[in-house]
């Protein structure tokens, strides 16, 4: 690949951004902390909130931030790298030590936990779809601004992860983070942002929070701004490109 | 969409393996085998693991890799799964990836519960299920890790994505794929979905009063609830052109996508969501339902999940439009269900004939849908296919002949 493939412009009609260790997405960018501080319950409602992991909270929380945004439910895109992975852990620890598991526990324990409860909670028949792994900021970015492409629709994407259990071996100092956004169609009134997949031969180190804090600070700002979400195929990265507040689609 | 181009996704290439065989024409001759031993794959649990309660599995064994196989990243449960249907995809995937570059190549991958199998390992260490490969990554427990290997596998450098929404993972996929297409970032995309068994979900089914003692009855009047399979489906989807429609398989028609809006785990008792996605996968393939030849139905074998199924259908289709389950032949096999079913469908179209919902004797008539208990020859033109899924997400997908269009 040698040239950048635009995908498409969308508008950004709203932003939301929770992280656990810090006030805003200007904090995080600036390093500045806070004590930790768990997202509220949100959309959830009595004993939905009992066995709701905290990237379930996480992801509730942006969307209640954002749903009055949209004149009805929109369809909306879910992205996460780790998913339900302390639920995982919970119900593998189950099973081992006392061979049951908490059906509650279990039936929140798919990826796409915080859609389904997210339907549930504003009463929404539309459409859902979850996208993990690695490079799910980027394609969470692609699947939701297609779907705008394609439906002429609103679409809520959100975006969260929890720390995964130091037992798993994985990634470690990971927070809570959250970051959702209300994308609109071009004719829609809001922050104008082009995708585009560039060409990237290097492998640079993605890390979520600079990415989603990147993101909603752009949003709020009004200078041209590129955000690089990640990998989206060999060699080759999505970014989004603002241009300067006020320049014509 | 360009010159030459025709509107339409053309399936080039299909291919599945799971308990009835690690190979899809074993698979397909046991699955239009019908009632019999051959039909019959499951095994107690205990040939898996130990569980406290009986329940019975469709366990995929005799899957190794090739030489062939070259793949960069651990010979997990999972991805020893995947690969069984993979590799079959591999010269119709050569083919395509000359026809468009491997950068217009996208790979989709789904699954419900990843690599958690390899986790369990580690975490619920169990003498019968050592710990494969070099030892426990983490990397090895995610969804995308095992696809993305496949991918490089199959020499695909377009656009790689993983999605899990539980049951219908694989047909959100493909609708992912197909959009892909639709705005020119890919000509063709491979839809790959494996599940393997873990314990996590068979404690958890059974947790939740869902997981069957005896083999699964689907529509049937006793049934009892599910049984737990693992395996893995693929199809290579490219854009309609002379070249893809020539020597197509089938085509993806129409899809929909709704929720249910209802309960996290429990089904909508109207089967509302199932409603929507099929209304609107009809819509889109620009079909009546009287168009429909069969519906393959997500058809779990649970009490709700059936009846809620039958009174959607019902509601759609208005007419006792024949159905068939393949979850009696092949378990349930979660993110990968869809496919599956998707693939066997398109055998049916081959085939003209529709397999058999076994253990369906006695029918539960009050359901009032037509569900199939003989392998059953007939015109099929068009099957819709269902998977719905906790979270009330539901999806379903048109299949059509390659030469088939709306009447």
């Amino acid at each position: 690949m040698t040239a950048a493939t635009t995908v498409g412009a969308v508008r950004i009609l709203g932003a939301a951004f929770f992280s656990t260790h810090h006030a805003s997405a200007g904090d995080l960018l600036a390093g500045r902390e806070r004590p930790l501080t768990l997202p509220s319950y949100g959309l959830l409602v009595g004993r939905a909130r009992r066995f709701t992991s905290l990237v379930t909270q996480l992801h509730l929380e942006v969307c209640g931030a954002l749903h009055g945004g949209a004149a009805a439910p929109p369809i909306a895109v879910f992205a996460t790298c780790h998913g339900e992975i302390q639920t995982a852990a919970k119900l593998i620890a189950d099973f081992h030590e006392a061979s049951v598991v908490s059906s509650a526990r279990f039936a929140l324990s798919v990826h796409n936990t915080a859609s389904g409860m997210y339907s549930v909670a504003v009463g929404s028949t539309a459409p859902t779809t979850t996208v993990t792994g690695g490079n799910a900021i980027a394609a969470g970015w692609l699947e939701a601004s297609l779907t705008v492409l394609d439906t002429g629709q609103t679409v809520l994407l959100s975006i969260a992860d929890e720390p995964v259990p130091a037992a798993f071996h994985g990634p470690a100092g990971l927070i809570g983070l959250a970051a959702g956004f209300l994308l609109g169609p071009e004719s829609s009134t809001g922050r104008r942002v082009e995708l585009a997949i560039a060409p990237d031969a290097a492998e640079p180190e993605v890390d979520a929070g600079q990415v989603l804090a990147r993101g909603v600070s752009a949003w709020i700002g009004a200078a041209p701004a590129t955000v690089t979400l990640g990998r989206i195929q060999v060699g080759a990265m999505l970014e989004l490109r603002f241009a300067a507040e006020g320049v014509a689609a | 969409m360009t010159a030459g181009m025709t509107a339409g996704h053309v399936v080039t290439g299909a291919a599945l393996a799971n308990c009835l065989g690690t190979d899809s024409r074993t698979v397909f001759e046991r699955a239009f085998a019908g009632e019999g031993p051959d039909g019959d794959a499951f095994s107690p649990a205990s040939a898996f693991s130990e569980f406290p309660f009986p329940t019975q599995l469709g366990i995929m064994s005799g899957a190794a890799p090739s030489d062939e196989d070259v793949l960069d990243c651990a010979p997990t449960r999972l991805a020893t799964i995947a690969l069984a249907s993979m590799r079959q995809l591999r010269p119709a995937v050569r083919g395509a990836v000359a026809r468009w570059g491997a950068r217009r190549v996208a790979y989709l991958f789904a699954s419900s519960t990843g690599g958690i199998e390899a986790t369990e390992r580690w975490l619920a260490p169990d003498p019968r299920l050592p710990i494969t490969g070099a030892g426990y990554r983490y990397a090895d427990h995610g969804i995308d890790a095992t696809g993305a290997a496949i991918a490089r596998s199959l020499g695909i450098a377009g656009i790689c994505m993983a999605i899990s929404t539980a049951c219908s993972s694989s047909f959100k996929a493909l609708a992912s794929a197909l959009r892909l297409i639709d705005h020119g970032l890919a000509d063709a995309a491979v839809v790959g979905s494996a599940d393997s068994l873990c314990r996590t979900t068979i404690f958890g089914f059974h947790s939740l009063g869902l997981t069957a003692p005896t083999a699964t009855r689907p529509f049937a009047r006793d049934r009892c609830g599910i049984t737990l399979g693992e395996g893995s489906a693929c199809v290579l989807i490219e854009r309609a052109v002379a070249a893809t429609t020539r020597h197509g398989l089938a085509r993806i028609t129409g899809t929909g996508a709704a929720s249910d809006a209802f309960h996290h785990t429990s089904p909508h008792p109207e089967g509302v969501g199932g409603q929507l996605c099929m209304r609107q996968a009809l819509d889109r393939a620009g079909l009546r339902p009287s168009d429909i030849d069969c519906v393959s139905a997500h058809g779990t074998g649970t009490r709700l999940n059936d009846a809620a199924e039958a009174v959607a259908v019902t509601r759609v289709f208005e007419r006792r439009v024949a159905m068939t389950a393949t979850k009696s032949l092949t378990g349930h096999t979660l993110g990968t269900a869809g496919l599956t079913a998707l693939v066997l469908a398109i055998e049916s179209l081959r085939r003209q004939e529709i397999p058999a919902t076994l253990r369906l004797a006695p029918p539960d008539d009050s359901l009032g849908v037509a569900v199939v208990g003989k392998r059953t020859p007939t015109r099929l033109r068009h099957v819709l296919v269902n998977a719905f899924g906790f979270g009330g997400s539901n999806a379903s997908v048109v299949v059509s002949e390659p030469s088939a269009s709306p009447s």
